[in-house]
């Protein structure tokens, strides 16, 4: 009789599945709908407040700059701004357009323009902020007209023009000059860009709906849906299933191979403006000796990084810090794997094995270190393990130490490390200012408190120069400078590998540092490219 | 009962001490998430400064004090991750994983008392023993094995049932409820497969001991059908020791399945708990944590009130326990 009643109970569950599971597709399929596109994202970034950090990718769906694309391309065009033009060393005069409207309908003036930087040298925003009181310092925006702005700088900006307006959004000044806690504010972002965000639930999906009046012509999509999916298994998973259309994401290399072979989807390999570096701690005995930070950085093997635990997937780091691809950066840098010099630097140092155990002794005893890792991502485990390893055969004893991800981004603030293993994004590495402003804010280094005379005369140089070219030739010098003496060796160059289904849409295509999830991808390719906005296919 | 009522709340103001301060004693704090740190530009003394907009300037005894004071008034601060009060997100959250679990829980007593009986009936023979094998080989496999293989096998290879999410963004009535139903079918498949076993084998042993009481050698002898023997007779004195288990697994309830609802990125409580670590969002954590501690101890009150039903010889066993 039990085994009768718990067939039928068992029947009736089968039965119940099957049906659920046949019921219909919801929006899976094959996402034939053009209309739509559903696109995974892997982080809830809370409702899009510039303030906070959050995805570029997503935000300037929403927002637009008055320079296109972003710093990170060679040469950006005018955007929102219809010319924009260097008067002397640290005045600029733009011209805008005078057919934007905000998503409310307001029109896009010069009152927004002035209000944005005055609006940014107090929201202690990191990525924005140092951009208009730092490097450079706006000092005052004169509006000139409806549609015209002057700006002054504190020292010469030439810059400005190509990095400074390149990254600023844009923000309505009748919206956020009445909002009293900027950090706080939460209500959905209002710009000028191809999208509205209609919808935004906490840890489950972002929506946006075509802005059809944007000045630059719709976008091609109507709509995009972005489900918030942590785990790159669950996402690539929902690709290939047809669930979603494409992801944020980069594809996980041990299912590169696999999706080679899956027939529709396509596979798209990209230059991530970001690296995974190993910082010392220069505020810590024997890191703070520059031919100590010199010498661990000859000890270090970039290309058996690059083999071993990248399989290949990108470069060795050889050209260190910042990011070789980033057009300011200097191309004639290097960063060579040479142990025996090591050696010999460290011996010179007064750092010498005396007691013939195989590690060196210092005035502090002998040289003992700890490189910290986040444990949730086993690849930068590796990494850090193989570094140490290098730094151990030339007699510097160092082990790994796994922490959880909240602990290990604490120590950027703590300085409780000797060294750590930090993956660093295209506005560390590939902004010309943020370099500099590393230099200050204590990532790279501490000025003024804490005195690097070298650097800082490299840094009043570079501030008087007056040119484009007179201040790329200075951040070059400054590049060799810093890589002479690293606070922070780069450890790869990564390649991205995206993927998307082309049969839902075939648009897609990279922008310099934002893969291919970004507004250019979606506006017709005349407009992105007339922004040159996007990387040529390799 | 009074006496119990005020153990229970004392257990519930430690407890929330204890989730006061735990997220507190890791290190790190919630500004370098939100704003990106030095790396991104921030100066130390632009963090402090925002730290102190988060009141995370003001000594931590000052910060506990507030935590009380904001709990009386069932004001658990803003998320700052989510940039929404906690309360919102919470009920945002935790129905999904009542759902999920609740559904998931149902089904494992139900199936694991069930299957534990047949077993038992069959105790000895060869059925018996390929029903232990199996439940305890799904028992011994982790629920994030299992979901994988759920997920290549029904969603990738046989396309039956979504992989991820509990509905779509704008689904809407019949169809929203279609959604919820597909969307939960393999994540409390993948519940029920891992947490089976101990349901299986307390129920198994405890019927087991149940079939060779003399009541039940009475009813066969009587000519009860085996059927009735085993259902109206046997498995009604075999459910203390599920009922029990049951309650306990209840207060888990609330903390979520952190690992299935990550890998079928279900937005449940256990996800949430998981992403406020990372973010060292402390006022989420708190009210989260809070939650499943008032779970626990409610679920641990219902047990105690409720076991003296089930079982009368408790009951009776009281008066003699209690001191003159």
């Amino acid at each position: 009789m039990i085994t009768r009643t718990l067939r039928l109970a068992l029947s009736l569950l089968a039965v119940a599945l099957l049906l659920g599971g046949c019921a219909g597709g919801g929006d899976r399929g094959g996402g034939a709908d053009p209309d739509r596109l559903r696109i995974a994202v892997q982080k809830d970034f809370g409702p899009l407040n510039f303030i906070t950090m959050s995805e570029d990718q997503l935000l300037f769906l929403v927002y637009d700059r008055l320079v296109a694309p972003s710093p990170y391309a060679r040469e950006p065009r005018p955007w929102l701004a219809k010319e924009v033009r260097q008067v002397d060393p640290v005045t600029w005069e733009l011209d805008l357009r005078d057919n934007v409207t905000w998503h409310d309908g307001r029109p896009f003036t010069a009152e927004d323009v002035a209000f944005t930087v005055e609006f940014m040298k107090t929201a202690k925003s990191g990525t924005y902020t140092h951009h208009v009181t730092t490097v450079p310092r706006i000092e005052r925006v004169d509006v000139l007209g409806p549609h015209r702005v002057r700006m002054n700088c504190a020292f010469a900006c030439p810059f400005l023009g190509s990095v400074t307006l390149a990254h600023l959004p844009m923000l309505p000044r009748h919206v956020w000059s009445t909002v009293r806690e900027p950090n706080r504010h939460t209500e959905p972002p209002i710009g000028t860009g191809p999208y509205r965000l209609v919808s935004y639930e906490p840890g489950r999906a972002y929506r946006f709906e075509a802005n059809p009046a944007y000045f630059a012509g719709p976008p091609r999509v109507r709509e995009l849906v972005m489900p918030i999916i942590p785990s790159p298994a669950t996402t690539f998973t929902a690709l290939r299933t047809g669930e979603i259309d494409t992801a944020t994401g980069e594809v996980p290399p041990e299912l590169v191979a696999q999706f080679e072979a899956t027939s529709g989807i396509t596979l798209v390999r990209t230059t991530p403006l970001q690296y995974p570096e190993v910082r010392m701690n220069h505020l810590r005995a024997p890191f703070d000796q520059a031919g100590f930070r010199r010498a661990l950085s000859l000890a270090v093997d970039r290309h058996e990084l690059n083999d071993t635990v990248w399989l290949g997937r990108g470069r060795a780091a050889t050209k260190g810090y910042p990011h070789p691809d980033s057009p300011w950066t200097n191309p004639n840098l290097s960063t060579p794997y040479q142990p025996d010099e090591a050696r010999r630097q460290l011996d010179a140092l007064g750092f010498r094995d005396t007691d013939g155990d195989g590690v060196r002794e210092g005035p502090a005893g002998p040289l003992r270190f700890t490189i910290k890792v986040d444990g949730a991502v086993p690849i930068r485990v590796r990494a850090a393990q193989l570094v140490a390893e290098h730094l151990t055969e030339v007699g510097i004893a160092t082990r790994t130490e796994a922490l959880d991800t909240g602990s290990l981004a604490s120590l950027n603030e703590t300085d409780d490390f000797d060294m750590y293993v930090n993956e660093i994004t295209a506005h560390g590495v590939a902004d010309p200012t943020q370099f500099i402003m590393s230099h200050y804010s204590g990532y790279l280094w501490e000025l003024p408190d804490r005195p690097y005379p070298e650097m800082e005369r490299v840094i009043d140089e570079w501030k008087a120069a007056p040119s484009i070219e007179a201040r790329k030739a200075v951040s070059f010098r400054m590049q060799e400078l810093f890589n002479s003496a690293p606070t922070a060796i780069p450890l790869h160059y990564p390649e991205g590998v995206l993927a998307y289904r082309p049969e839902a849409y075939d648009g897609w295509a990279e922008s310099p540092g934002y893969g291919i999830v970004h507004k250019w991808s979606l506006l017709p390719r005349p407009v992105a490219e007339a922004a040159n906005a996007l990387t040529e296919p390799r | 009962m009074a006496l119990r009522v005020g153990q229970y709340a004392l257990v519930l103001a430690v407890a929330a001490t204890i989730n006061f301060a735990l997220p507190h004693l890791a290190p790190g704090d919630p500004i370098t998430y939100l704003y990106g740190g030095t790396e991104q530009g921030l100066t130390p003394a632009q963090i402090d400064e925002l730290g102190a907009q988060y009141g995370l300037d003001r000594p931590l005894i000052e910060q506990y004090g507030a935590f009380w004071s904001g709990l009386v008034q069932g004001d658990l601060g803003i998320s700052v991750e989510h940039r929404q009060p906690v309360v919102d997100v919470l009920a945002e959250h935790l129905p999904w994983t009542l759902a999920l679990v609740g559904v998931s829980t149902g089904l494992s007593v139900l199936l694991g008392t069930l299957l534990g009986a047949w077993a038992a009936w069959r105790w000895g023979t060869r059925r018996d023993t390929a029903a232990v094998l199996s439940v305890l080989a799904a028992d011994a496999m982790p629920g994030f094995w299992i979901a994988m293989v759920l997920i290549a096998v029904f969603a990738v290879q046989l396309g039956w049932f979504p992989s991820y999410g509990a509905t779509s963004i704008d689904a809407s009535g019949a169809a929203w409820l279609t959604e919820v139903a597909q969307r939960m079918a393999l994540p409390a498949a993948t519940l029920v497969i891992a947490s089976l076993g101990g349901f299986f084998l307390l129920s198994r042993a405890a019927m087991v001991t149940v079939l060779d009481e003399p009541f039940v050698r009475r009813a066969r002898a009587a000519g009860l059908r085996d059927r009735r023997v085993a259902l109206r007779h046997a498995l009604p004195n075999a459910l203390l020791p599920v009922y029990t288990n049951l309650t306990l697994a209840l207060g888990a309830v609330l903390s979520g399945a952190v690992v299935v609802e990550t890998v079928f990125a279900y937005p449940g409580l256990g996800r949430l708990i998981f992403d406020a670590v990372t973010v060292r969002d402390y006022p989420l954590l708190q009210g989260a944590f809070l939650v499943v501690t008032v779970g626990i101890v409610l679920a641990n009150l219902v047990a105690d009130l409720t076991y003296p039903l089930l079982d009368p010889r408790v009951r009776r066993a009281r008066p003699a326990l209690e001191p003159a």
